[in-house]
């Protein structure tokens, strides 16, 4: 296993391409830029397009017509410009055209983006949260595993740390199992046959071949979310069994919260870690289990409160749940502020503990 | 000049217009009487089986009354959101560059929500063929006013006419396009009579023979009758066409290719 | 095992290209490594900062260092917030005489006049080499052939001219540190 040392957004192209990722459509915004350049370095020597496009809905427009076509394609930016981009993830969600679109975000206020959308209709976005350069190679690749698997579009949530880190990182392509064919794209074929496809978000199929039309299909879309939502949640843990206080976090919050979580311990403090791993579908379930018992709930993000949300919602007592989190910015604002940073954690996890009396 | 011989009844017997249709069409279209649209659909798959590219073709069709077109045309088509055609169809093409790959959109969709996308799609020279359907009017919300819409049109959001102190000057689209370097043919037609309808076909041909010729962007706009957003009876849809919209987009070939 | 680096500067020092090299030295020779960069948007003159850690497994130190064991410091502005962060005991490379050795009681300091040895090998541009050099004198962290190969591997093609220059600086960089163990600053020349 050879290791390269490469900037994360080089990495993440780098690995979307060993997944098959022949086609992306981007404007640059910092920290999304580097993925975009890496992409334009990389792709054509892959036999890719990588296309600098005049804005972010027309990037992502392109890349779901390249998505209904049949290739792996993909789009990013941060996350004020996957805002203008919400039109385009609930059309893919429901017209079922799968694609990763790469937030590589300037901090955690993108969660409700992600996970509750701003599109229109009834669809969700399957959304992974990498909490490092090694997992967020991983998360490339799976992205498209995902997004083919249940022909939808999904989110990757990076962050600058992941896009500007450079680590020694090894690139090559994962398996993560057998996929349906692609016998829905459209590749003109079908013309004059009689069986010609189609692509619509009201899937009323054609005069001869009629489809389900918009009230079954988006049942049937709705329905496809609720089951991803059953199967597909993924989440990490550590230190649950024995732990009084357990600290939440997502992305590289979670792993500066691992690392402070170890040095507590080392100091005798009964304290654990959950971080869920897929945004959305979050695991609602592990989390009700994890936080059993427990006798704080620490929140930890770098945003007023999102993921918040759904902890109150699945853990086992709200009273319990106490949010060490906030806004925390640079002065450029385009990355983390002062929160980002081991010693303030343990200090904000530190305050609580030392209050002694439940919250 | 040849003489119809009037001594024998006709070979073959006399049959409906309707019953020529390409076998491309699949259905009977739901608009208005007096709509021009279907008419521009009917040339357009005429073009596609003429030149025989029917078993590679991808369209792009977006918002509009002309958005069902997508139930009654057998070729493989995305329905995509409104004014993003051309950059839906520039991801087709740029994945399947064998594939012919045509966008067909209104006005509202292209000249209004759509302008920047088929303005970079020309400049870019994206190797794809658009369509627009200009009727002046949104058809399929009620008839509202659009970028297209012609001076002293009544619509429903230009209850005296458009004027352009209020509502500011139409946005002739097929001539925006031609000034940009990318393309290869843009041209103005229109389906308000026989001889209009056989022009524009020949236009449709030749917007996508250079598409296969790898020669550049084409556009084909299409002024088509819209009687019920003009408050016209349907009869007068294409008079009306000749006086109104005609006036302010003449009809012709503004950009041509050459082998 | 692992060991952290911060080197602090201003820009134009080299600050993010001797970091590089160091991880990108660890990284040919099999072993893991990270790089984080922290600089304003000045080309010359602002503040200039940079961490690097190599180890031998999957890294455990988080991309905004809560310690480090050593530290490069070229200049004695910006460094503050980053030099806070050393672990006592470790060594630091100062850059004399632009940084006094007695702002780091706490570190094992080595002073090298960085500026005098690159001019005196005719790579004045290569301070951050010189620097590098010496701290890998020190440490021993990658073999320096490894820094080297990895500082060739970086020069673009319209640099390529600089890779024996700075080759020289890294040398004198470790020569000026004769590769003696010492508790306080020395100048060398």
């Amino acid at each position: 296993m050879t290791l390269e040392l490469l900037e994360g957004n080089d990495a993440i192209a780098a690995s979307a391409i060993a997944a098959g990722c022949r086609f992306f459509a981007g404007y640059p915004m910092s920290p999304f830029t580097g993925l975009l350049e890496s992409m334009s370095r990389r792709l054509p020597a892959a036999g890719g397009v990588c296309l600098n496009a005049e804005s972010e809905i027309e990037g992502v427009n392109m890349t779901l017509g390249a998505a209904a076509a049949g290739a792996r394609a993909a789009t990013g930016s941060c996350g004020q410009g996957i805002a203008l981009m919400q039109e385009a993830i609930a059309e893919a969600a429901l017209n079922e055209t799968p694609f990763v679109v790469f937030n590589m975000a300037r901090n955690q206020q993108d969660y409700f983006q992600a996970t509750r959308g701003g599109g229109w209709g009834d669809y969700r976005t399957i959304t992974l949260a990498p909490k490092d350069v090694p997992e967020a190679v991983e998360h490339a690749q799976l992205a498209f595993h995902l997004a083919d698997r249940y022909r939808a579009p999904v989110i990757f949530y990076g962050d600058p740390l992941l896009a500007q880190t450079r680590v020694g990182v090894s690139i090559r392509p994962l398996d993560f199992g057998p996929l349906p064919p692609k016998d829905w794209a459209l590749d003109g074929t079908g013309g004059g046959t009689g069986r010609s496809r189609q692509i619509w978000t009201w899937a009323m199929g054609k005069a001869t071949d009629p489809g389900p039309g918009p009230d079954r299909h988006w049942r049937a879309v709705a329905e496809k979310f609720a089951a991803i939502d059953a199967t597909e949640s993924r989440f990490e843990q550590a230190h649950v069994e024995d732990a009084e206080t357990l600290v939440v976090a997502f992305g590289s919050a979670a792993r500066f919260v691992e690392y402070v979580v170890d040095e507590l311990r080392a100091d005798g403090h009964r304290i654990g870690w959950f971080r869920p791993v897929t945004l959305w579908p979050f695991p609602g379930a592990a989390l009700t289990a994890a936080t059993t018992g427990k006798r704080r709930v620490l929140v930890f993000e770098l945003n007023a409160g999102q993921m918040l949300d759904d902890v109150r919602i699945h853990a086992a007592d709200r009273a319990a749940i106490r949010f060490i989190g906030g806004v925390s910015i640079s002065e450029s604002g385009l990355a983390f502020g002062e929160l980002m940073d081991a010693p303030v954690i343990r200090d904000r996890i530190l305050a609580v503990l030392a209050e002694g009396e439940r919250p | 000049m040849t003489v119809v011989d009037t001594s024998q009844p006709p070979s073959e017997p006399a049959r409906r217009v309707a019953d020529f249709r390409p076998s491309l069409l699949l259905g009977e279209h739901s608009l208005c009487p007096g709509c021009g649209e279907p008419v521009a659909l009917r040339v357009l798959l005429e073009v596609l089986q003429e030149l025989d590219v029917v078993r590679r073709t991808i369209g792009v069709v977006g918002h509009g009354c002309y958005g069902s077109f997508v139930r009654i045309m057998d070729v493989d088509v995305l329905q995509c959101l409104h004014g993003r055609a051309p950059a839906c169809a520039t991801g087709i093409k740029r994945v399947r560059p064998d594939c012919v790959v045509f966008t067909m959109q209104g006005d509202g969709d292209m000249a209004n929500e759509g302008l920047q996308e088929v303005l970079h799609a020309a400049a870019r020279g994206e190797k794809i063929t658009c369509v627009l359907l200009n009727n002046g009017v949104f058809g399929d919300t009620g008839g509202q006013l659009t970028a297209t819409t012609v001076l002293g049109q009544r619509t429903k959001t230009s209850l005296q006419g458009r004027d352009p102190e209020t509502h500011g000057y139409p946005i002739p689209v097929a001539d925006l396009v031609a000034g940009l370097r990318g393309v290869a043919y843009v041209a103005r037609g229109a389906v308000s009579t026989a001889g209009a309808v056989a022009q524009t076909k020949r236009m449709l041909r030749r917007a996508f023979e250079a598409q296969l010729a790898g020669a550049g962007f084409g556009l084909v706009e299409i002024l088509t009758m819209c009687p019920t957003g003009w408050f016209v009876p349907a009869p007068d849809g294409p008079g009306y066409l000749g006086d109104s919209m005609e006036q302010a987009y003449p009809l012709g070939e503004l950009i041509t290719w050459r082998h | 095992m692992e060991r952290e680096l911060v080197v602090t500067g201003v820009g134009g020092q080299g600050i993010q290209l001797l970091a590089k090299t160091l991880a990108l030295a660890a990284t040919r020779e099999g072993r893991h490594a990270m790089l984080s960069a922290d600089y304003g948007g000045e080309m010359r003159g602002g503040p200039s900062r940079a961490s690097v850690v190599i180890g031998d497994g999957p890294l455990r130190a988080l991309p905004v260092l809560a310690s480090a064991w050593s530290a490069i410091v070229a200049h004695h502005r910006f460094g503050e917030p980053v030099l806070a962060r050393l672990r006592p005991g470790g060594p630091a490379i100062v850059n004399l005489p632009l940084v006094d050795p007695a702002s780091l009681p706490r570190m094992t300091v080595y002073g090298v006049d960085a500026t005098a040895v690159a001019t005196s090998v005719g790579a004045p541009q290569a301070i951050g080499f010189v620097l590098l050099g010496a701290y890998n004198a020190v440490t021993r962290l990658v073999d320096p052939a490894s820094l080297v190969a990895a500082m060739e591997e970086l020069l673009p093609p319209y640099r390529k001219q600089h890779a024996a220059a700075n080759a020289r600086a890294l040398e004198a960089g470790a020569a000026a540190i004769g590769g003696r163990d010492v508790r306080h600053a020395e100048v060398r020349r």
